[in-house]
């Protein structure tokens, strides 16, 4: 675990100083502080479209940071030839893909964690919300942060046997198919009448990784919506995302045991 | 003395679009002893950096078998007792030398700030052991790698071009060092190209071109069989006429000839005879053979047509 | 097992969890609770607007439209903010403004240039009103929105009123003023018993929140329901609901032996005739025994063969789908006559729209239907709340709409009549459709005793 633990460390390190990743944080950042500014073009929903506005920047950015942060991590190594002064050493490479994988999930959970003070920060001072809205906004942060290391193992799973452009568009074509496959069935099994059809899109939705599952901004947006056992379906996807997180390593580290860097 | 490095037949194989199957690594027979320093020369692109990896268990032989330190490649536990710079690598830009130290010390469970600060000194990096490695020149680059490589007290080190890119300066430093190594009584293993380097500190080498083995054993060995170029004045050109040497180079200009022979031929018949002549003999020089010339002599060697 | 097949054992035992858990128990709560628009979202939308919409920018998107939409109401652009309308309502399905706003433009700004609405539209917009509550169940603004459609509107099939308005009530959100239109809707429903009831309900809430807090406007609300108790107590008393629905009035045969303002049933005397004065213009002429002002008699000119169609109306709620596009070779026209001095005289043109009314079918109905539901109240008075002070000698139903006395008259009138084609193409004979009954009388609006009709004098109370 020591290996692990000092990999992840330096990949922490390495990514909070990489400067495509810190110009999109800030791009971020600054997105999120003119939001406010932004909202009152929508009259009488200024909050929702606020809330709705921010919680689209946050997540955008997440998702690009977690996936240009992940897609590189594996090549780069290769490329500067540090893997191997790393897998001469008694490091297996599972280790190595483990540490790199938690590396990026801290530094997600750094970055995001950042964004995520400044949006609700800026709620606060804009709409002086009570605290119970806060908490909200920051438990959705939270499940945006577990959709993104979903979305890091996917790319890193990617990472170990593509290149990292084409790596690029795989993932974010498959977060982006993942955020609608929810809807996407939800609309066939209510409108299509084809069995086939409806089989077909209950596997695939069972297959894919489920972004969707994690945008659960409707009932904060909406407020008044009466949820039962909230806190139940939170830790259904959180163990979710841990489940698919583990599949994906899993199948990463059998790939990357026979790939030859 | 045991073998640090063995190879039976290693050959890795690559399939390319363009040239079909390409033997990189071709039924290669290494044997490196215990505590030497060997010197493992080719053109770029030979291989070398390929059967290192192989070694390293980094990546797999298409077939063949190796034995490192007595296990067979690819064991874990032999991971502990060995250690590998690579060529120009990247350390961790953002960390400091120190920490660069407690990085890959901490994939041997190593946290020992005194040894690294040791290893700092020796490598003489102690004055800039806080700065960060984006601040270091490419010398101190390569000395810090030397350093981390030396975290774990290895049985064997593998060099991959340890000089490569570097100012004279540092090239000296880099032998300073390595020769340090085989004092403390550690293999290296040094994978290059730059010939006079390892000429001055390698105890025995092996030339690779194309996958294959062209020639391996110690440098006094394969360096044996120089030449000497004898000078002498006062000669007539019927005389130079009757010098038949060969392989040799003959020249008469004046009354001056100039044969430049191996020295393997009877140096004191030719010198007899110019004496009988009547001429005085100007000079006798012998000349080493030299690594370059093995070398090219090795690489430019025409393979037998199949 | 080696290593990589315990891996692989493992992969595929996660694998069919993740499966289980997503399928069995995430994505069940996902489209309750989370689903951004009830499986409906992505069947509406373009391609391209479907990432969009799904992807967290659809509220702002939706923000951005409706102020673009709202450039368009000022200039009564009402064909280009319908698409907007439909694209921010799929968009941001949460946004009750709307739903509502738009809605309301569907139900009543397609208008032609007498600003008679387009009822061919009112279907979309209740199915609007519909999806609005269902996207947003959980406020009380789209079943009152969706009621009022249907009790102001549409002014028929008021269970359909009552429905919605109940249901906004059950919604903790409702405002008091607003509570008190479902009083009204039972008693166009004819649940006078049940708008009672309710009415004691609204006011012990009223008197409570008066006591709780002594602010003027929780005064004010108390004093209107409790004058609306009043006034109610009085009308039932009146009007002879106590008489005829309450045991003891029924065992003592009330209404048979005293005096209510509903007896006896009184004859309004309807007549009509209708002449074809242009193509297209349409001159209803006709009687109503009624002096008081405040009548309206529903008309309707549409398709022979119109779909849906219901005596004095149609089926408005048939349609689930919005359609923004409604047929546009059906012809339907409502509009009310109003009753002047006993009479009614009004033009109805239809020339200057021909996208409202196209006039492509061959036959034509003229229906006139007259509900004491919707009359004011001091008519009321006299018809009842049911009818049952009203009558017709020609023209009274009980038919079309069971448990009610209503007046209901058609007459069929062709294609080339009213576009003076075919026989009436030489411009000089003026096609005329009138009931059997119908008299002239003099010039204009005169009336003379001579044609009037047996009058009982309604201010009164009766002869």
């Amino acid at each position: 675990m020591n290996a692990v633990y000092a990999i992840a460390t330096t990949t922490v390190g390495e990514a909070i100083r990489r400067r495509v990743l810190l110009v999109i944080l800030m791009i971020g950042v600054l997105l999120l502080s003119i939001v406010p500014s932004l909202s009152v073009l929508s009259a009488r929903s200024e909050t929702s479209t606020m809330i709705s506005t921010m919680f689209f920047v946050l997540r955008f950015t997440s998702a690009l940071i977690a996936i240009i942060l992940t897609v590189y991590m594996i090549p780069n190594e290769i490329e500067r030839r540090t893997i191997y002064t790393i897998l001469c050493k008694p490091v297996q490479r599972w280790q190595f893909l483990v540490g790199k994988f938690f590396g990026a999930v801290l530094a997600l959970a750094m970055m995001i964690g950042l964004m995520s003070v400044v949006m609700i920060a800026l709620f606060y001072v804009f709409r002086h919300p009570g605290m119970d809205k806060l908490f909200e906004l920051g438990r959705q942060s939270l499940l945006y942060f577990v959709e993104m290391s979903l979305l890091a193992s996917v790319a890193i799973f990617f990472s170990t046997f593509t290149t990292p452009l084409v790596n690029f568009f795989i993932s974010i074509g498959l977060w982006l198919v993942g955020t609608v496959l929810n809807p996407l069935y939800d609309t066939i099994s209510a409108n299509n009448q084809n069995p086939v059809m409806q089989k077909v899109a209950q596997f695939v939705t069972t297959l894919l990784p489920n972004f969707a599952n994690y945008d659960t901004k409707n009932p904060i947006i909406n407020p008044g919506t009466v949820i039962r056992n909230e806190t139940v379906y939170y830790l259904q996807i959180t163990g979710y995302g841990i489940l698919y997180m583990t599949i994906l390593l899993i199948a990463g580290i059998l790939i990357f045991d026979r790939r030859e860097v | 003395m045991a073998a640090a490095i063995e190879t039976r037949n290693l050959t890795k194989t690559y399939r390319s679009r363009l040239h079909g199957k390409v033997n990189v690594v071709d039924d290669l027979n290494l044997e490196v002893e215990e505590g030497e320093i060997f010197g493992f020369l080719g053109p770029n692109g030979a291989g070398k950096t390929t059967t290192i990896k192989m070694l390293l268990g980094i990546i797999y032989p298409t077939s063949g078998e190796g034995y490192v330190l007595g296990r067979e490649i690819g064991d874990m536990d032999v991971h502990k007792v060995i250690s590998y710079l690579p060529e120009r690598p990247y350390y961790y830009e953002h960390m400091t030398g120190m920490e660069i130290l407690r990085f890959y010390g901490s994939l041997f469970h190593i946290r020992d700030d005194a040894k690294f600060e040791a290893l700092l000194e020796k490598v003489n990096l102690a004055g800039d052991k806080s700065k960060t490695i984006s601040q270091y020149s490419k010398g101190m680059q390569q000395r810090i790698g030397l350093a981390q490589s030396l975290i774990n007290d290895p049985k064997l080190l593998f060099l991959d071009e340890p000089t490569g890119g570097l100012d004279p300066i540092a090239h000296t430093e880099i032998r300073d060092l390595i020769l340090q190594f085989r004092d403390e009584g550690r293999t290296v293993f040094i994978s290059s190209h730059e010939l006079s380097e390892v000429e001055r500190i390698c105890d025995r080498v092996a030339i690779i071109d194309k996958g294959k083995i062209k020639s391996q054993g110690r440098l006094e060995d394969l360096l044996k069989g120089g030449r000497v170029e004898v000078i002498a004045d006062g000669l007539t050109r019927e005389f130079a006429d009757t010098v038949k040497i060969p392989e040799a180079i003959t020249s008469f200009h004046g009354d001056r000839l100039i044969v430049d022979m191996s020295e393997e031929h009877d140096l004191n018949a030719l010198l007899d005879s110019v004496r009988s002549s009547k001429g005085s003999i100007v000079s006798v020089v012998p000349r080493r053979r030299r690594l370059e010339d093995l070398f090219i002599e090795t690489v430019s060697k025409k393979e037998p047509a199949k | 097992m080696k290593r990589n097949q315990k891996l692989i054992a493992a992969m595929l035992v996660l694998g069919i969890a993740q499966g289980i858990l997503h399928a069995g128990f995430i994505f069940p709560r996902w489209r309750k609770d989370y689903s951004p628009g009830h499986g409906n979202v992505i069947s509406q939308l373009a391609p391209d607007q479907i990432f969009l919409s799904l992807f967290g920018f659809r509220e702002f998107l939706a923000g951005i439209l409706w102020v673009r939409a709202d450039g368009f109401f000022d200039d009564g652009n009402y064909d280009a903010v319908l698409p907007i309308i439909r694209l921010c309502t799929i968009l941001d399905p949460k946004q009750i403004d709307i739903y509502a706003t738009g809605m309301w433009h569907i139900g009543y700004n397609f208008t032609d240039e007498e600003q008679r609405s387009d009822r061919r539209y009112i279907p979309s917009a209740l199915a609007l009103g519909k999806e609005g509550a269902l996207q947003n169940p959980n406020t009380y603004e789209m079943f009152f929105e969706t009621g009022w459609m249907w009790y102001h509107k549409v002014q028929d099939d008021f269970p359909k009123a009552v429905k919605w308005f109940e249901e906004a009530h059950k919604r903790d959100d409702i405002q008091p003023a607003r509570r008190n239109l479902l009083i009204w809707a039972y008693q166009r429903n004819g649940q006078i018993d049940k708008s009672l009831e309710l009415l004691y309900k609204l006011s012990d809430e009223a008197e409570d929140r008066w006591q709780q807090s002594r602010e003027f406007q929780n005064h004010q609300n108390r004093d209107t329901i409790v004058g609306n108790l009043d006034t109610a107590l009085v009308r039932m008393g009146q009007r002879g609901w106590f008489a005829q629905n309450t045991e003891k009035g029924k065992a003592e045969n009330w209404y048979a032996t005293g005096n209510y303002d509903t007896k006896p049933p009184f004859d309004v005397g309807f007549s009509v005739k209708a002449s074809v004065v242009e193509p297209k213009v349409l001159r209803f002429e006709g009687t109503w025994n009624v002096l008081p002002v405040g009548t309206r008699i529903r008309i309707i000119l549409r398709d022979k063969d119109f779909p849906h169609a219901v005596p004095g109306g149609m089926q408005w709620d048939l349609e689930d789908s919005i359609n923004l596009d409604p047929p546009r070779d059906t012809t339907f026209m409502q509009d009310e006559l109003f009753v002047r001095n006993r009479r009614f005289n009004k033009k109805v043109d239809m020339s200057r729209d021909p996208t409202m009314y196209p006039f492509t079918k061959k036959d034509y109905v003229l229906e006139f239907y007259y509900s004491a539901r919707v009359a004011p109240p001091h008519i009321q008075d006299k018809f009842g709340w049911n009818g049952e002070g009203m009558t017709d000698a020609n023209f009274l139903n009980t038919s079309v709409r069971p448990g009610e006395r209503v007046v209901f008259a058609t007459l069929e009138i062709s294609r080339d009549q009213i576009l003076r084609m075919g026989d009436w193409a030489d411009g000089v004979k003026m096609p005329v459709v009138k009931t059997a009954n119908y008299r002239e009388i003099g010039k204009g609006n005169q009336v003379t005793d001579d044609v009037l009709i047996d009058v009982p004098a309604l201010r009164g109370g009766g002869k």
